[in-house]
């Protein structure tokens, strides 16, 4: 087990910068998952741990050591690859076997190498297939070999480049968990690299979301999805995404309120710190959004999207278009009707239109 | 009723099977009538002649002379097709292995991103475009027993039989670079990026990481240069016409060709069926050796 740390850590490919001044710690055995849309620069900070991308600037450490001009090979850590990356001439076994035996200096003896990878296949359920060479199994079966792979060499650090994007949703899902178990049973510290919220959500212990090579936000997959850092962390987790609005603070009768094209929305205390006629960006997560007569928002229901445990409304007003999430079980409205919506005021994001950081 | 019906169905399936054969033979058609005419009838006509002397004079009329299978034996038995068959398999043993190797290490060498890399490539591959004649007449400035530049490097004299073979393996060596550089370097650029750096990570070195993930990758690339080199090998010609000025080594097809007009059409043709055989064997030989070491697809 070994913690990694990026401080101020930029990685340059000619005029482009890729990653800029990281600064992220990931503790000894957390599941820390890199988010972030393509091209964000997740792949390349995960890919300087490994030691496959050099460091440009800034120091880079895995435990104690500053890594930046320590060679792949000579990094305690091990990487499962988007494809896999399996030989396809070798058995599982040699497959499994190889980042024991690849070295000469560090080759264990045979009976601790057979023990090791019956070991790991025991772990990740492929002891029959042990004899079968990649191309004889399923891509749920490859990614099991990519990981037996990396657990059977003991690693410090557990790389994974979207190591789910290659399996159908059910197969994906049943990973997901199966990843979480592993973790948990070896206590090592995972990167793991995805553009998928649900991904982050589901198995990371903290979550980092990454845009244009800046990080954005750490924290719980909690505290990011409840108190996302900017808008655009807000926009990016989620789905349906945060429903963006934009306001101006009004006291009303009843309190602050933000005033906006469609209508009124009630604040609570904690936005007592804006004072009024100040601009600001209002974040709804689309479950915060309940319909209700007593609604300050008036809509019309322009799309119904049924997805068997819930439902998601499309409604619009004028140029304003908003996503309610719904449980299956309340009553559906239909295209074409016109709804009054209400916000949570315990649970609405303000954001400066300016930076987009978070006001509360 | 039911009888009635598979009846039915058993016309419908033999008519779609006729189509289907029908057509099957119309994407046939062309490549077998080529092969037809320039493969099969020749090959029926070097059996023939190797069987019946021809009747040359069209005065007297007469049948072709039945030489009979005799002729077969005692052609392939002769010393002339056995020292032309003994040259033949110096030089393929000279040429291909030191071909292969080296366009391999130049593939190795060129498979990087280098400024100006495209330069290096070009060049190593620039033998695939110059045909035998025209690298024979380059390498003459060099191999020329009066005025060539390596005149006195006597284990290369075009003078004698032995070191011929050995001068005249140093052009198909330079050719058989270059073809082997253009496909091993298309190999081994195919190969996974993700896998290279899965070795990286695992800890292979440079060599084991070649011989253990490399050369299985790339098998397939291997094993159809070491067949085509090994044929081009057992027919080559032009090299040993145009360098040797008095034809001291001469290989089979040299013997078939026959420029000195020194065999019959008879004979010709025997050592055209044997050098045949030869290639069949050897490349059977080699299919069944490398076969297992070949790694296809995914």
């Amino acid at each position: 087990m070994s913690s990694v740390s990026f401080e101020n850590v930029s990685k340059r490919f000619g005029d482009t910068t890729a990653v800029d001044g990281l600064n992220l710690k990931i503790e000894n055995g957390e599941f820390m998952v890199l988010l972030g849309p393509s091209g964000c620069g997740k792949t390349t900070a995960l890919r300087m741990i490994a030691g496959l991308e050099s460091v440009s600037d800034g120091t880079l450490r895995i435990g104690d050591q500053i890594v930046n001009d320590v060679p792949a090979s000579d990094r305690d850590i091990a990487m499962v690859f988007q494809s896999y990356a399996l030989y396809p001439h070798m058995t599982v076994r040699k497959n499994i076997e190889s980042p024991l035996v690849a070295r000469r200096s560090t080759r264990l003896p045979p009976p601790e190498r057979d023990q090791r990878v019956a070991e790991a296949a025991g772990i990740l359920g492929l002891t029959e297939y042990l004899d079968r060479k990649p191309g004889a199994l399923s891509g749920g079966q490859r990614q099991r070999v990519a990981l037996a792979r990396a657990i059977v060499r003991r690693p410090e650090v557990f790389l994974m480049d979207e190591p789910l994007s290659n399996l159908d949703a059910k197969l994906r899902t049943q990973t997901r968990a199966e990843l979480v178990q592993l973790h948990e049973t070896l206590g090592s510290t995972f990167v793991y690299v995805t553009h998928d919220q649900v991904e982050a959500m589901t198995m990371a212990t903290r979550v980092a979301v990454i845009a244009n090579g800046a990080l954005q936000q750490s924290g719980t997959p909690e505290e990011v999805y409840d108190k996302p850092a900017n808008l655009f962390v807000a926009t990016f987790m989620g789905s349906p995404p945060m429903n963006v609005l934009h306001g101006q603070i009004a006291t009303g009768t009843s309190g602050l309120e933000a005033q906006c094209s469609v209508g009124t929305i009630p604040l609570n205390s904690a936005a007592s710190a804006l004072g009024a006629g100040a601009q600001v960006t209002i974040g709804l997560r689309p479950e915060d959004l309940i319909i209700d007569p007593d609604g300050h928002l008036q809509m019309e229901v322009s799309l119904v999207e049924h997805l068997g445990h819930e439902r998601h409304l499309h409604c619009s007003a004028g140029t304003t278009n908003v996503v309610l999430r719904q449980s299956s079980s309340e009553p559906s409205a239909a295209v074409g009707d016109r709804v009054s919506v209400r916000a949570d005021s315990n649970r609405i994001h303000l954001f400066d239109p300016d930076t987009g950081n978070r006001i509360q | 009723m039911t009888t009635t019906k598979n009846r039915r169905d058993t016309v419908a399936s033999s008519r779609k099977r006729w189509n289907e054969s029908g057509l099957a033979l119309l994407f046939l058609g062309p490549t077998m009538a080529v092969f037809a005419l320039f493969s099969y009838y020749p090959l029926y006509r070097l059996v023939y002649f190797s069987l019946y002397r021809p009747n040359r004079n069209s005065f007297i009329e007469g049948a072709d002379e039945w030489i009979g299978f005799s002729n077969i034996w005692d052609n392939l038995a002769s010393e002339t097709f056995t020292a032309a068959l003994w040259v033949s398999a110096k030089f393929t043993l000279m040429t291909v292995p030191l071909g292969l190797t080296a366009g391999i290490c130049l593939a190795v060498a060129a498979d990087r991103h280098l400024r100006g890399i495209k330069i290096f490539q070009t060049i190593f591959s620039s033998t695939v475009a110059t045909s035998v004649a025209v690298a024979s007449v380059v390498f003459t400035t060099l191999l020329q027993p009066e005025n060539g530049l390596w005149r006195d490097v006597d284990w290369l004299s075009l003078n004698k039989s032995a070191s011929a073979i050995r001068a005249i393996s140093v052009v198909a060596v330079w050719q058989n670079a270059g073809l082997t550089f253009v496909i091993v370097l298309a190999a081994l650029q195919a190969v996974p990026q993700e896998i290279k750096e899965a070795a990286r990570l695992d800890g292979y070195g440079t060599v084991r990481n070649f011989f253990s993930v490399t050369v299985p990758m790339i098998s397939p690339a291997l094993m159809f240069l070491a067949v085509v080199l090994v044929v081009n090998a057992l027919q080559a010609y032009a090299q040993f016409e145009i360098l040797q000025p008095v034809k001291t080594a001469q290989p089979l097809l040299y013997k078939i060709a026959d420029p000195d007009g020194a065999s019959t059409i008879s004979t010709r043709a025997v050592f055209s069926l044997g050098l045949f055989g030869v290639t069949i064997l050897v490349s059977l030989l080699q299919f069944n050796l490398l076969e297992k070491r070949v790694h296809y697809g995914n």
